[in-house]
Protein backbone atom coordinates (compact mmCIF):
# COMPACT_ATOMS: atom_id res chain seq x y z
CA UNK A 1 0.00 0.00 0.00
CA UNK A 2 1.26 3.44 -0.86
CA UNK A 3 0.77 6.04 1.81
CA UNK A 4 0.29 9.47 0.32
CA UNK A 5 -0.77 11.34 3.42
CA UNK A 6 0.42 10.91 6.96
CA UNK A 7 -1.75 12.64 9.52
CA UNK A 8 0.22 15.07 11.65
CA UNK A 9 -1.04 13.33 14.74
CA UNK A 10 0.49 10.14 13.44
CA UNK A 11 4.04 11.46 13.60
CA UNK A 12 5.68 10.74 16.90
CA UNK A 13 7.64 13.56 18.51
CA UNK A 14 10.93 11.83 17.84
CA UNK A 15 10.10 10.33 14.45
CA UNK A 16 11.74 12.94 12.24
CA UNK A 17 15.30 13.18 13.41
CA UNK A 18 17.85 15.64 12.08
CA UNK A 19 19.69 12.86 10.27
CA UNK A 20 16.57 12.01 8.25
CA UNK A 21 16.23 15.54 6.88
CA UNK A 22 17.98 16.08 3.58
CA UNK A 23 20.41 19.00 3.47
CA UNK A 24 18.27 20.95 1.05
CA UNK A 25 14.92 20.02 2.54
CA UNK A 26 14.53 22.94 4.91
CA UNK A 27 14.14 26.24 3.17
CA UNK A 28 15.04 29.58 4.71
CA UNK A 29 11.38 30.40 5.20
CA UNK A 30 11.01 27.31 7.34
CA UNK A 31 14.10 27.84 9.42
CA UNK A 32 13.46 28.75 13.01
CA UNK A 33 16.28 31.16 13.61
CA UNK A 34 16.83 34.86 13.43
CA UNK A 35 17.81 35.10 9.79
CA UNK A 36 17.11 38.79 9.50
CA UNK A 37 19.38 41.20 7.70
CA UNK A 38 20.59 44.06 9.85
CA UNK A 39 19.47 42.21 12.94
CA UNK A 40 22.19 43.92 14.97
CA UNK A 41 20.87 47.12 16.54
CA UNK A 42 24.46 48.05 17.38
CA UNK A 43 26.30 49.85 14.59
CA UNK A 44 30.00 49.11 14.09
CA UNK A 45 29.88 46.34 16.69
CA UNK A 46 33.09 44.88 15.27
CA UNK A 47 34.89 48.17 16.04
CA UNK A 48 36.27 48.27 12.50
CA UNK A 49 35.24 51.79 11.43
CA UNK A 50 37.27 54.58 13.03
CA UNK A 51 36.82 57.83 11.12
CA UNK A 52 38.05 59.99 14.01
CA UNK A 53 41.31 58.09 14.36
CA UNK A 54 42.60 55.11 16.29
CA UNK A 55 43.75 56.69 19.55
CA UNK A 56 41.89 58.96 21.94
CA UNK A 57 43.05 60.51 25.20
CA UNK A 58 40.54 61.53 27.81
CA UNK A 59 41.30 63.58 30.89
CA UNK A 60 38.30 64.95 32.72
CA UNK A 61 36.42 64.72 29.45
CA UNK A 62 34.06 62.57 27.40
CA UNK A 63 33.88 61.90 23.69
CA UNK A 64 33.45 59.57 20.77
CA UNK A 65 36.06 56.95 19.91
CA UNK A 66 35.69 54.44 17.09
CA UNK A 67 32.50 55.16 15.20
CA UNK A 68 29.30 55.19 17.26
CA UNK A 69 31.00 54.24 20.54
CA UNK A 70 31.19 56.92 23.21
CA UNK A 71 33.26 57.23 26.36
CA UNK A 72 31.66 59.19 29.18
CA UNK A 73 32.67 60.39 32.60
CA UNK A 74 30.44 62.44 34.85
CA UNK A 75 31.15 64.89 37.64
CA UNK A 76 32.83 63.00 40.47
CA UNK A 77 35.17 61.12 38.15
CA UNK A 78 37.96 62.26 35.85
CA UNK A 79 38.10 59.14 33.66
CA UNK A 80 41.72 59.75 32.71
CA UNK A 81 42.39 57.05 30.13
CA UNK A 82 43.53 56.26 26.60
CA UNK A 83 41.20 54.45 24.23
CA UNK A 84 42.64 52.81 21.13
CA UNK A 85 41.43 50.72 18.24
CA UNK A 86 43.40 47.48 18.36
CA UNK A 87 44.10 44.59 16.00
CA UNK A 88 43.41 42.16 18.80
CA UNK A 89 40.28 40.05 18.64
CA UNK A 90 39.10 36.59 19.70
CA UNK A 91 40.33 33.78 17.44
CA UNK A 92 38.07 31.93 15.04
CA UNK A 93 35.30 34.48 15.20
CA UNK A 94 35.96 36.56 12.11
CA UNK A 95 36.45 39.58 14.31
CA UNK A 96 39.62 41.55 13.59
CA UNK A 97 39.44 44.77 15.58
CA UNK A 98 38.64 45.70 19.16
CA UNK A 99 38.66 48.73 21.41
CA UNK A 100 41.07 48.91 24.32
CA UNK A 101 40.51 51.19 27.32
CA UNK A 102 43.69 51.71 29.35
CA UNK A 103 43.68 53.60 32.64
CA UNK A 104 46.10 56.54 32.77
CA UNK A 105 45.40 57.78 36.29
CA UNK A 106 44.05 55.63 39.10
CA UNK A 107 40.99 56.97 40.86
CA UNK A 108 37.96 56.09 42.93
CA UNK A 109 34.91 57.98 41.69
CA UNK A 110 32.94 59.86 44.31
CA UNK A 111 29.25 60.75 44.68
CA UNK A 112 27.48 60.31 41.37
CA UNK A 113 30.68 60.01 39.38
CA UNK A 114 30.49 57.42 36.62
CA UNK A 115 32.89 56.18 33.99
CA UNK A 116 31.45 54.12 31.18
CA UNK A 117 31.64 53.06 27.54
CA UNK A 118 28.42 53.06 25.57
CA UNK A 119 26.50 53.13 22.33
CA UNK A 120 23.40 55.29 21.95
CA UNK A 121 20.67 54.03 19.61
CA UNK A 122 18.11 56.21 17.87
CA UNK A 123 14.40 55.53 18.07
CA UNK A 124 14.03 54.55 14.42
CA UNK A 125 16.22 51.52 15.10
CA UNK A 126 14.38 50.44 18.26
CA UNK A 127 10.99 49.61 16.74
CA UNK A 128 11.53 45.84 16.72
CA UNK A 129 12.00 45.87 20.49
CA UNK A 130 8.30 46.81 20.77
CA UNK A 131 8.68 48.55 24.10
CA UNK A 132 5.45 49.83 25.55
CA UNK A 133 3.39 47.07 23.93
CA UNK A 134 1.63 44.23 25.73
CA UNK A 135 4.06 41.49 24.85
CA UNK A 136 7.41 42.77 23.62
CA UNK A 137 9.96 40.18 22.57
CA UNK A 138 13.13 39.36 24.41
CA UNK A 139 16.38 40.92 23.36
CA UNK A 140 19.87 39.51 23.61
CA UNK A 141 23.16 41.34 23.94
CA UNK A 142 26.37 39.57 23.03
CA UNK A 143 29.92 40.88 23.29
CA UNK A 144 33.49 39.71 23.68
CA UNK A 145 35.59 41.13 26.50
CA UNK A 146 39.14 40.71 27.80
CA UNK A 147 40.86 42.34 30.76
CA UNK A 148 43.71 41.83 33.18
CA UNK A 149 41.29 42.86 35.93
CA UNK A 150 38.96 40.00 36.67
CA UNK A 151 35.75 40.31 38.65
CA UNK A 152 32.20 41.48 38.31
CA UNK A 153 31.25 44.24 35.89
CA UNK A 154 27.84 45.56 34.93
CA UNK A 155 25.96 46.39 31.76
CA UNK A 156 23.02 48.76 31.85
CA UNK A 157 20.34 48.85 29.16
CA UNK A 158 18.87 52.31 29.44
CA UNK A 159 15.54 53.15 27.83
CA UNK A 160 14.99 56.83 27.18
CA UNK A 161 11.32 57.22 26.40
CA UNK A 162 8.95 59.58 28.20
CA UNK A 163 10.26 58.05 31.44
CA UNK A 164 13.76 56.73 32.00
CA UNK A 165 13.85 52.95 32.36
CA UNK A 166 16.62 50.41 32.80
CA UNK A 167 17.63 46.84 33.34
CA UNK A 168 21.01 46.11 34.88
CA UNK A 169 23.08 42.95 34.64
CA UNK A 170 26.28 41.65 36.16
CA UNK A 171 28.80 39.77 34.07
CA UNK A 172 32.04 38.25 35.24
CA UNK A 173 35.47 38.38 33.69
CA UNK A 174 36.77 35.08 34.97
CA UNK A 175 40.22 34.64 33.42
CA UNK A 176 42.76 37.42 33.16
CA UNK A 177 43.86 38.46 29.68
CA UNK A 178 41.57 35.94 27.99
CA UNK A 179 38.81 36.70 25.51
CA UNK A 180 35.44 35.71 26.95
CA UNK A 181 32.05 35.84 25.23
CA UNK A 182 29.20 37.27 27.29
CA UNK A 183 25.51 36.88 26.52
CA UNK A 184 22.70 38.66 28.32
CA UNK A 185 18.99 38.26 27.60
CA UNK A 186 16.03 40.21 28.91
CA UNK A 187 12.34 40.71 28.18
CA UNK A 188 11.27 44.02 26.66
CA UNK A 189 9.64 46.78 28.68
CA UNK A 190 5.83 46.74 28.61
CA UNK A 191 5.45 50.08 30.37
CA UNK A 192 7.27 52.78 28.44
CA UNK A 193 7.47 53.02 24.65
CA UNK A 194 10.57 54.15 22.82
CA UNK A 195 9.49 56.90 20.45
CA UNK A 196 9.93 56.17 16.75
CA UNK A 197 12.13 59.12 15.89
CA UNK A 198 15.73 60.14 15.34
CA UNK A 199 16.41 60.96 18.98
CA UNK A 200 18.38 58.90 21.46
CA UNK A 201 16.04 56.22 22.80
CA UNK A 202 18.21 53.36 24.04
CA UNK A 203 21.71 53.03 25.40
CA UNK A 204 23.90 50.00 25.96
CA UNK A 205 26.32 50.95 28.72
CA UNK A 206 29.39 49.09 29.92
CA UNK A 207 30.17 50.49 33.35
CA UNK A 208 33.81 50.72 34.36
CA UNK A 209 33.79 52.57 37.67
CA UNK A 210 31.26 54.44 39.75
CA UNK A 211 30.83 56.43 42.94
CA UNK A 212 28.39 55.21 45.60
CA UNK A 213 25.38 57.34 44.66
CA UNK A 214 24.25 55.40 41.59
CA UNK A 215 24.93 51.88 42.80
CA UNK A 216 21.91 49.59 42.94
CA UNK A 217 21.16 45.90 42.80
CA UNK A 218 21.16 44.37 39.34
CA UNK A 219 17.69 43.73 37.95
CA UNK A 220 16.29 41.96 34.91
CA UNK A 221 12.93 43.65 35.48
CA UNK A 222 12.60 47.11 34.02
CA UNK A 223 12.91 49.77 36.71
CA UNK A 224 12.47 53.52 36.59
CA UNK A 225 15.43 55.90 36.59
CA UNK A 226 16.89 58.36 34.13
CA UNK A 227 20.34 58.08 35.71
CA UNK A 228 23.30 55.84 35.20
CA UNK A 229 22.69 52.83 37.40
CA UNK A 230 25.61 50.64 38.33
CA UNK A 231 25.64 47.30 40.07
CA UNK A 232 26.74 47.22 43.71
CA UNK A 233 28.95 44.33 42.60
CA UNK A 234 30.81 46.41 40.00
CA UNK A 235 34.61 46.41 40.30
CA UNK A 236 36.53 49.67 40.13
CA UNK A 237 38.30 49.18 36.81
CA UNK A 238 40.05 52.53 37.35
CA UNK A 239 41.86 51.47 40.54
CA UNK A 240 45.20 50.83 38.85
CA UNK A 241 47.07 52.30 35.89
CA UNK A 242 47.96 48.80 34.71
CA UNK A 243 44.30 48.03 34.03
CA UNK A 244 43.07 47.62 30.49
CA UNK A 245 39.94 46.17 28.98
CA UNK A 246 39.15 45.13 25.41
CA UNK A 247 35.66 44.95 23.91
CA UNK A 248 34.46 43.82 20.49
CA UNK A 249 31.83 41.76 18.68
CA UNK A 250 28.94 43.68 20.17
CA UNK A 251 25.52 42.57 18.97
CA UNK A 252 22.07 43.48 20.23
CA UNK A 253 19.29 41.52 18.58
CA UNK A 254 15.68 40.55 19.09
CA UNK A 255 15.33 37.01 20.42
CA UNK A 256 15.99 34.81 23.39
CA UNK A 257 19.37 33.57 22.26
CA UNK A 258 22.51 34.87 20.62
CA UNK A 259 23.06 34.22 16.96
CA UNK A 260 26.35 34.53 15.09
CA UNK A 261 27.75 38.03 14.79
CA UNK A 262 26.40 39.77 11.72
CA UNK A 263 29.31 40.89 9.57
CA UNK A 264 28.48 43.63 7.10
CA UNK A 265 30.49 44.54 4.01
CA UNK A 266 32.84 47.38 4.90
CA UNK A 267 31.05 49.84 2.60
CA UNK A 268 27.72 49.07 4.24
CA UNK A 269 29.15 49.29 7.74
CA UNK A 270 30.82 52.59 6.92
CA UNK A 271 27.71 54.05 5.34
CA UNK A 272 25.70 53.23 8.46
CA UNK A 273 28.26 55.20 10.46
CA UNK A 274 28.00 58.12 8.01
CA UNK A 275 24.48 58.81 9.29
CA UNK A 276 26.11 60.06 12.49
CA UNK A 277 29.57 61.28 11.54
CA UNK A 278 31.43 62.02 8.32
CA UNK A 279 35.07 62.90 7.99
CA UNK A 280 36.48 64.58 4.87
CA UNK A 281 40.12 64.89 5.91
CA UNK A 282 42.30 66.68 3.33
CA UNK A 283 39.29 67.42 1.15
CA UNK A 284 39.30 71.09 0.12
CA UNK A 285 36.12 72.99 -0.50
CA UNK A 286 37.04 76.08 -2.54
CA UNK A 287 35.23 79.35 -2.92
CA UNK A 288 36.39 82.27 -5.04
CA UNK A 289 35.53 85.94 -4.84
CA UNK A 290 35.65 87.24 -8.41
CA UNK A 291 37.88 90.21 -9.03
CA UNK A 292 36.04 93.42 -9.91
CA UNK A 293 32.56 92.30 -8.94
CA UNK A 294 31.65 91.82 -5.35
CA UNK A 295 28.16 90.60 -6.12
CA UNK A 296 29.00 87.58 -8.24
CA UNK A 297 31.12 85.52 -5.96
CA UNK A 298 31.46 81.79 -6.25
CA UNK A 299 30.63 79.60 -3.36
CA UNK A 300 31.44 76.00 -2.57
CA UNK A 301 28.94 73.32 -1.77
CA UNK A 302 28.90 69.60 -1.23
CA UNK A 303 26.40 66.84 -0.65
CA UNK A 304 27.19 64.30 2.05
CA UNK A 305 27.85 60.63 1.37
CA UNK A 306 24.54 59.86 2.98
CA UNK A 307 21.82 61.87 4.64
CA UNK A 308 22.69 62.51 8.26
CA UNK A 309 20.52 61.83 11.29
CA UNK A 310 20.06 65.54 12.01
CA UNK A 311 21.61 68.83 10.97
CA UNK A 312 25.25 68.27 11.86
CA UNK A 313 27.82 70.45 13.51
CA UNK A 314 30.79 71.32 11.33
CA UNK A 315 34.45 71.32 12.22
CA UNK A 316 36.84 72.71 9.64
CA UNK A 317 40.12 74.43 8.96
CA UNK A 318 39.82 77.74 7.14
CA UNK A 319 43.06 77.93 5.19
CA UNK A 320 42.78 81.22 3.30
CA UNK A 321 40.36 84.08 3.01
CA UNK A 322 37.36 84.58 5.26
CA UNK A 323 34.25 82.48 5.56
CA UNK A 324 31.23 84.73 5.40
CA UNK A 325 28.25 82.40 5.43
CA UNK A 326 27.64 78.70 5.98
CA UNK A 327 24.49 76.78 5.27
CA UNK A 328 24.26 73.44 7.01
CA UNK A 329 21.53 70.88 6.43
CA UNK A 330 21.23 67.14 7.00
CA UNK A 331 21.92 66.59 3.28
CA UNK A 332 24.74 68.97 2.46
CA UNK A 333 26.89 71.97 3.27
CA UNK A 334 27.70 75.23 1.50
CA UNK A 335 30.12 78.01 2.30
CA UNK A 336 30.67 81.50 0.89
CA UNK A 337 33.75 83.69 1.00
CA UNK A 338 33.97 87.18 2.44
CA UNK A 339 32.80 89.71 -0.11
CA UNK A 340 35.56 92.27 0.59
CA UNK A 341 38.29 89.86 -0.42
CA UNK A 342 37.95 90.36 -4.16
CA UNK A 343 40.32 88.37 -6.28
CA UNK A 344 41.16 85.98 -3.50
CA UNK A 345 40.16 82.46 -2.88
CA UNK A 346 38.94 80.79 0.24
CA UNK A 347 39.07 77.15 1.07
CA UNK A 348 38.01 75.14 4.01
CA UNK A 349 39.47 71.71 4.58
CA UNK A 350 39.51 68.84 7.06
CA UNK A 351 35.76 69.01 7.23
CA UNK A 352 33.99 66.91 9.82
CA UNK A 353 30.23 66.66 10.18
CA UNK A 354 28.81 65.45 13.48
CA UNK A 355 25.18 64.38 13.95
CA UNK A 356 25.85 61.95 16.77
CA UNK A 357 23.35 61.19 19.47
CA UNK B 1 33.25 71.48 28.12
CA UNK B 2 32.25 74.68 26.37
CA UNK B 3 34.49 77.71 26.66
CA UNK B 4 32.75 80.30 24.48
CA UNK B 5 29.77 80.53 22.13
CA UNK B 6 29.24 83.25 19.52
CA UNK B 7 26.19 83.65 17.31
CA UNK B 8 27.33 84.03 13.67
CA UNK B 9 24.90 85.45 11.11
CA UNK B 10 24.81 84.44 7.46
CA UNK B 11 23.97 86.80 4.61
CA UNK B 12 20.47 85.38 4.40
CA UNK B 13 19.84 86.21 8.09
CA UNK B 14 20.06 82.61 9.17
CA UNK B 15 22.67 81.92 11.78
CA UNK B 16 24.86 79.29 13.39
CA UNK B 17 26.87 79.21 16.59
CA UNK B 18 30.65 79.15 16.76
CA UNK B 19 31.47 77.01 19.77
CA UNK B 20 34.93 76.74 21.29
CA UNK B 21 35.57 73.89 23.68
CA UNK B 22 38.11 73.80 26.48
CA UNK B 23 39.96 70.96 24.74
CA UNK B 24 40.75 73.34 21.87
CA UNK B 25 38.22 72.01 19.39
CA UNK B 26 35.79 74.34 17.61
CA UNK B 27 32.48 73.55 15.93
CA UNK B 28 30.00 75.49 13.84
CA UNK B 29 26.69 74.43 15.33
CA UNK B 30 23.26 74.77 13.71
CA UNK B 31 20.20 76.04 15.57
CA UNK B 32 18.68 72.57 15.79
CA UNK B 33 17.43 70.93 18.95
CA UNK B 34 18.33 67.49 17.54
CA UNK B 35 22.00 68.47 17.35
CA UNK B 36 23.99 67.31 20.37
CA UNK B 37 26.26 70.35 20.37
CA UNK B 38 23.24 72.66 20.32
CA UNK B 39 21.85 70.68 23.27
CA UNK B 40 25.15 71.36 25.05
CA UNK B 41 24.79 75.07 24.29
CA UNK B 42 21.33 75.10 25.86
CA UNK B 43 22.70 73.38 28.95
CA UNK B 44 25.65 75.79 29.07
CA UNK B 45 23.27 78.76 28.92
CA UNK B 46 21.06 77.25 31.62
CA UNK B 47 24.13 77.24 33.86
CA UNK B 48 24.28 81.01 33.59
CA UNK B 49 26.60 81.49 30.64
CA UNK B 50 25.93 83.97 27.82
CA UNK B 51 26.12 83.63 24.05
CA UNK B 52 28.08 86.47 22.41
CA UNK B 53 25.90 88.21 19.84
CA UNK B 54 27.52 90.96 17.79
CA UNK B 55 24.60 91.15 15.36
CA UNK B 56 24.52 90.62 11.62
CA UNK B 57 26.37 92.71 9.04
Amino acid sequence: MTVTTIPTAGIADTAVSTAKIADNAVTVSKADFNNVNFKNLIINGDMSIAQRGASFSFNDSSGFTVDRFHFERTSGATGDCTITQESDAPNNTGLVKSVKIAVDTAETPTGGGNICFQQKIEGFNCATLEHGQSSPPSATLTFWVKSNKTGTYSVQIKGEGSTGRYVLFDYTISSANTWEKKTITWVGDTSVALDYDSSRRLRVIWHLASGPDDKVSPTSSWATSSLFQVSTNQVNFFDNTSNEIYITGVQLEVGTSASDFEFLPVDVNERRCFRYFQDYASFKLWTTALDGNTSTRLGGSMAYNTRMRATPSVSKTNNTGTVDSETITDRGYSVFGEKSNRGTTTNVTDLEFDAEL
Amino acid sequence: MINTVEKKYNEDSTFNYEVNYQDGTAWTVPHDTANRHYQEILEWVSEGNTITDKGGS
